[in-house]
């Protein structure tokens, strides 16, 4: 199996460290080696920092980039906001010779030039590519039979669609497929593909709306009896679970769905345990599905 | 009895020459093809229609583009509604002409910045990058969180190597990020 | 040598950046030029009255006309000739304008430096044209029309009745393609069904045409009055002289499959008529549904029918016949609703695209509907077309009328339902469509500007939510609909794109068949003898299509009715003294047009004009008329005679096909390119030896460029694959010789890639002017190795 570079980002390092450490223990099992990036900052957040100066935005993303050329690995990380960054950063400089110039003219004071020698893969595409849907179902230990999972694929994860190769963004089947080899179902819901409102610098500078559209999506979840979210997103998994305090507090409107990442629902089902995969340490607590599961 | 209103709009009231300095800039980044896209909008209105902050606000994506054709320039810099986009990219899938309606929300937003239009909210947000190189940083429970986890207890990021912060930091102030958000040293 | 040259200045086009009274004096002074002018308009009457009145009075047996493109004038200006008297391959044409004026806008002191240029290389080829003459070649009267749709009906009825023998191939058990799918027609709503019965009855009736159903072309070889056809009449198992049309047997049938004539609403067996006014109106069976022929079971019908009229052992039948002109009508087909997923065509039950709701209205029409449409009916516009994300840029053309038609008939038949239709804008362009459309509004009919972004449906009540932002309020809409229309557009059919690659037809960017030119020739193709009309060319309603069938009708007529066609003197001929028989050229002939007997021998209706041949033959006795190696080594002398110290000139050898018609469109649109391009006009790039490309680098090319067709698109078979051998062998000497290999390049175009063009020769241009300088000792040892390698 491959060896990639992990990079960590801002949420799920300083803020969900269950994803990572669900990630790192599943990863492990299927042979992916995972070399650390020392020295990687925050991506920079595509919809905060790249509506202020895209130009710092594609500095600071081809700085982490450089890290991991310098490592002579590909990248992997678990949002689709880094992934939105540094994935179409690292496209455009390798496609728009102006940009790649004025980068590494700025890269040039801190003796780093970029090369565009690596690629950026997201992990479920490691899942869902290198490991493959097969060997992920012969790891499973514990199916999650008879759990309804709402998977929510965020944006970043496929659009834009030309910068990406994971075909339609508007029915697509990666996520469903990797949740359903866990043995849980995939149930439709109203909106499926709608943003959880967490980008584009709308959750820190619009809670409410950003809040409206998660408090929009998880009753469309809850309208379909979903035991519990997984999506592939460290930020539109802070934006369910923190969310859902801040719906409440706000609101007064509690939905009480737990929220996984990917790795977290695989691991349970290869038998991992919830505590190890920070599930207890997340706002909303993960009874309704652990209940669930026990009871099978 | 006061004067009514004026309700027409003339040419001194436009900039026309607004669209082309979007183009510009935006050509600098997205290259010249994805940034010129924006004159092909024939007002569909796919977008707005797409746009799920659009459902619960004021925000109208196709007017933003309308706005920067026509040369409102004051009005697409100035108004709230361009905050709105959560850049999900719905209607950059969907827009039957091609334009890159959410990369040049991005761009209008950078020049929005420009002429001082941010919130403290976002200078807050840019700040913590500034200072620790995260947008999010690490938090006491956290690290307490990663130990429990068997994680490192800081992780091997900014936070953890003073050297790269210190690139960094090099990289910030010299593009002049920091004066362009109005960072001063020593503040939350 | 008598030699007239006259620049003209066409109307300012030319003159406003070309010094036109430069140019005149500079060819005045050229050897054998007796008379040089220069005249606001040459193409005038009065223009060419100059010419004529100058070859009487100065006696001259040689004209250079400097002016606009040759595909413009080059007839006109040869007719001119003709009528003085003089044979009109003496006649050559500089392009001073699409080549010169034109991109080089901005730079009048360049431009008239290469018009000087491309004056001189006129006057260096027009000095060594032979008079040549056009033999004729017979065209009969038998013509092919593919597609028994209202196009091929109309056509094949114009040409029978014209008193040609006309086949009328179609690939469907009945003729009325498309048209016979529809309710009513825009905007007179006359019932498509009741108009186009009785021509579909007539082709049948017509003793002059040949009508084949539920056949295909397998293959189509020669030209224009020799096409060979082989169709596959494919067996219907039924022998019909036997057949009463009973119908007993589809009753019987135990097979149910979905029928397409009612694009999937309703059932057929497989023992089947298409439909009740299908000609001819007889029954077969589907042999990909019918039990027996696919699992050898069943045969009911057989045991049923009175007339003991199956037959299961019926095979294809191979037809061949003669055509001398084909027309091409092959139709559309309508876009596949499931592409555009975001409005559920294919899961939602009660989302139905166009064509659907044409067949229901009838349905309904007849007193039998199909389903209950409920109360609420929307029609989304543009599905499938002006849609850059599904890759149909174009307009569909009839979507915004049938939209006006099928809303009013179907809020005519009930005013309770409740329509709308929803739209970016409407397009009512044609012949009472603006009044069409009014009138839809007075029934009652909403329009609402807005393109719908999504359709989503409601698990329970099946009903359909439509999420679309009202333009000119603001405000967004979630609108809730019983039954939603998706108004699909027109993509060009397979049965097109069969037939387009079996004649190696162009193709436009959009997929549909290329016209020879845009405005004059709407109904040519670039192949002799093939036309082309209706949807196959393009969208468009009924009436432009039946007015393109009879168009094309004609102008295959023009040429049958002539009896005969000139043929285009533009071939490779064979210098008995100097052809020692070898038999090289043979081999290497990509049409087999060369036989050898005690000498080579060339056959003229075969031969493409490409000119392969001539780079193979070791004594240089096969030449191309009008093109041969002599006159071209002239035209290079002469193109790079004036290149000063310092300067860089790229020679460009353009096809005529495609490379010169793209040069000439970078030209017309303005598209400036680096001016030390000189283009030399070829009838193919493969009549460009490596021995003339070394020649050009000798005296003084800097880089050396053959632009060629598409292989696809090309009239020249193996055009591609002989250029890219040929400037392969240059690149290889070039290199040997100390001199940069990429200095000569080829590329192949289609005629819409103007940037593409402009991109390639700036490129070679920035390449030459970066690189030192060719010394003239590394020139001088070019043509040392030219004359030992002898002719090639």
């Amino acid at each position: 199996m491959k060896q990639y570079v992990f990079f960590l980002g801002c949420i799920m390092p300083n803020r969900y460290p269950g994803i990572e450490s669900a990630t790192r223990r599943t990863l492990k099992e299927f042979g992916v080696e995972l070399l650390d990036m020392d020295g990687a900052s925050c991506c920079p957040a595509p919809g905060v920092f790249g509506s202020f100066d895209l130009k710092t935005w594609a500095v600071l993303a081809a700085r982490n980039l450089c890290i991991a050329e310098e490592l002579g690995r590909d990248i992997t990380l678990c949002c689709n906001g880094c992934y939105a960054t540094l994935q179409e950063a690292n496209h455009l400089l390798k496609t728009n010779k102006e940009l790649l110039e004025e980068v590494n003219k700025q890269l040039a004071s801190i003796d780093k030039e970029f090369k565009g020698k690596i690629n950026v893969r997201h992990v479920m595409e490691i899942f869902h590519g290198d490991i493959g849907l097969e060997s992920i179902s012969k790891s499973i230990k514990r199916p999650l039979k008879g759990i309804n999972i709402a998977v929510h694929d965020g944006c970043h994860f496929l659009k834009p669609r030309e910068v990406r190769e994971h075909g339609s963004s508007e029915r697509p089947k990666i996520l469903d497929e990797l949740v359903e080899a866990t043995g849980a179902k995939s149930v439709e819901y109203k909106d499926k593909m709608m943003c959880c409102g967490a980008g584009g610098a709308v959750r820190s500078g619009h809670l409410d709306t950003s809040l409206d559209m998660t408090r929009e999506k998880l009753a469309n979840m809850i309208a379909v009896n979903a035991d519990s979210v997984v999506s592939p997103c460290a930020f539109c998994h802070l934006q369910f679970d923190r969310g859902q305090a801040e719906i409440k507090s706000h609101w007064n409107i509690e939905f009480n769905l737990p929220v996984l990442f990917y790795t977290q629902l695989l691991g349970l089902a290869m038998g991992l345990d919830a505590e190890s995969l920070g599930l207890r340490n997340q706002s909303v607590p993960p009874d309704k599905i652990l209940k669930k599961l026990s009871s099978k | 009895m006061s004067l009514t209103k004026n309700q027409v709009i003339r040419f001194s009231d436009l900039n026309v020459k607004f669209v082309n300095e979007v183009v510009e800039y935006g050509a600098k980044i997205f290259g010249k093809d994805a940034a010129n896209t924006v004159r092909y909008c024939v007002q569909c209105g796919t977008c707005t229609a797409s746009c799920p902050a659009g459902r619960r606000t004021s925000f109208r994506t196709r007017q933003i583009i309308r706005d920067t054709q026509l040369g409102f320039k004051e009005g697409a810099l100035t108004n709230d509604d361009l905050w709105a986009c959560t850049t999900c990219y719905t209607c950059q899938e969907r827009c039957p002409r091609g334009v890159k309606t959410t990369d040049i929300i991005r761009t209008l937003r950078n020049l929005a910045v420009r002429e001082g239009h941010i919130i403290p909210e976002h200078k807050k947000v840019a700040g913590y990058l500034i200072r620790t190189g995260h947008a999010v940083p690490i938090d006491e429970k956290t690290k307490k969180l990663r130990v429990k986890l068997g994680l490192s207890k800081i992780p091997p990021t900014t936070h953890k190597f003073a050297e790269s912060l210190g690139d960094f930091q090099k990289l910030v102030k010299k593009l002049g990020f920091d004066q362009l958000v109005g960072f001063k040293e020593g503040t939350r | 040598m008598r030699i007239g040259v006259y620049v003209c200045h066409c109307g300012g086009n030319i003159s406003e950046v070309v010094d036109v009274e430069e140019v005149r004096s500079f060819a005045g002074k050229q050897p054998g030029v007796v008379v040089a002018r220069n005249y606001e308009h040459m193409c005038s009457e009065l223009g060419q009255k100059l010419v004529v009145d100058d070859i009487k009075e100065y006696k001259l047996d040689r004209v250079v006309i400097g002016s606009c493109s040759p595909q413009f004038h080059e007839p006109t200006f040869q007719k001119t000739l003709s009528g003085a008297g003089l044979n009109p391959y003496l006649l050559e044409m500089a392009n001073i304008r699409e080549h010169c004026s034109w991109p080089h806008f901005d730079k009048p002191e360049a431009a008239t430096a290469k018009a000087k240029d491309l004056v001189n290389m006129a006057i260096a080829k027009v000095r060594l044209n032979d008079p040549l003459e056009r033999e004729a070649m017979p065209v009969g009267n038998r013509v092919l029309v593919i597609g028994g749709g209202v196009a091929g009906i109309q056509s094949a009825l114009d040409l029978g009745d014209a008193g040609f023998k006309v086949h009328l191939v179609e690939e469907a058990p009945t003729v009325g393609g498309r048209m016979a799918q529809l309710s009513r027609t825009f905007p007179t709503e006359d019932c498509a069904a009741c108009i186009l019965a009785p021509k579909m009855a007539d082709v049948a009736a017509n003793p002059n045409i040949t009508l084949l159903t539920y056949t295909e072309i397998e293959n189509i070889e020669g030209y224009l009055g020799n096409f060979k056809v082989t169709v596959k009449k494919k067996p219907r198992y039924i022998n019909l002289d036997k057949c009463t049309n009973c119908g007993i047997c589809t009753t019987k049938c135990p097979v149910k499959v979905p029928d397409e004539y009612n694009v999937g609403l309703t059932t057929r067996k497989a023992i089947y008529v298409p439909h009740d006014f299908a000609v001819p109106l007889k029954y077969l069976i589907d042999e990909k549904a019918c039990l027996y022929l696919t699992k050898g079971v069943c045969r009911i019908c057989e045991k049923v029918c009175p007339g003991k009229a199956i037959e299961f052992n019926q095979k294809p039948e191979e037809i061949k016949f003669r055509a001398d002109t084909i027309v091409v009508a092959t139709g559309y087909d309508p876009f596949d609703a499931e592409k555009k997923e975001e409005y559920g065509y294919g899961r939602y039950e009660n989302v139905v695209t166009a064509l659907q709701m044409e067949r229901m209205v009838v349905f309904m029409a007849g007193g039998r509907p199909l389903r209950d449409l409920g109360k609420r009916i929307a029609f989304i516009q543009c599905v499938g077309s002006r849609d850059a994300q599904i890759g149909n840029e174009y307009c569909s053309r009839v979507c915004c009328m049938y939209a006006a038609k099928l809303s009013q008939m179907l809020k005519r038949g009930n005013p309770e339902r409740d329509i709308y239709v929803f739209c970016t804008d409407i397009r009512a362009y044609g012949k009472g469509f603006e009044e069409y459309y009014k009138r839809a509004q007075a029934t009652g009919v909403k329009y609402v500007r807005g393109r719908v972004a999504e359709v989503s449906e409601d698990p329970k009540t099946k009903k359909l939510t439509l999420r679309v932002e009202d333009i000119f309020s603001r405000q967004l809409l979630e609108l809730e609909f019983d039954t939603v229309v998706l108004s699909i557009g027109m993509v060009p059919s397979n049965g097109t794109s069969k037939i387009a690659d079996m004649l190696k037809l162009a193709r436009s960017p959009d997929g549909f068949l290329l016209e020879a030119h845009p405005k004059f020739k709407p109904l040519d193709t670039l192949i002799g003898g093939v036309f082309i009309c209706g949807c196959a060319q393009g969208p468009k309603d009924i009436p432009d299509t039946v007015a393109q069938a009879s168009g094309a009708a004609s102008r295959a007529t023009v040429l049958m009715n002539k009896g005969e066609v000139d043929l285009d003197p533009v071939k490779a001929f064979v210098i008995e003294d100097l052809c020692d028989s070898c038999g090289l050229c043979v081999e290497h002939c990509p049409v087999h047009a060369i036989k050898v007997s005690s000498v080579a021998n060339v056959n003229k209706a075969l031969c493409a004009g490409c000119g392969s041949c001539t780079t193979y033959c070791p004594k240089g006795a096969l030449v191309l008329r009008h093109y041969t190696g002599d006159q071209l080594l002239a035209e290079v002398k002469a193109v790079l005679a004036s290149k000063n110290e310092g300067e860089t000139r790229i020679l460009v050898f353009a096809d005529y096909t495609c490379t010169y018609k793209l040069s000439d469109s970078v030209g017309t649109s303005r598209m400036p390119y680096a001016d030390d391009v000189r283009i030399i006009r070829v009838p193919s790039g493969s009549a460009i030896t490596p021995k003339l490309m070394l020649s050009a680098f000798a005296l003084g090319a800097d880089g050396v460029f053959i632009g060629e067709c598409e292989q696809k698109f090309s009239p020249y078979p193996n055009a591609v694959e002989q250029i890219e051998k040929n400037v392969s062998t240059v690149r290889g000497i070039l290199e040997k010789n100390g001199i940069e290999p990429e200095r000569a390049r080829s590329t192949v175009f289609a005629t819409v890639m103007l940037g593409g063009f402009v991109n390639q020769l700036n490129a070679l241009s920035k390449f030459v002017k970066e690189a030192s300088s060719i010394p003239p000792e590394k020139r001088g040892a070019l043509d040392e190795v030219l004359q030992q390698e002898g002719s090639t």
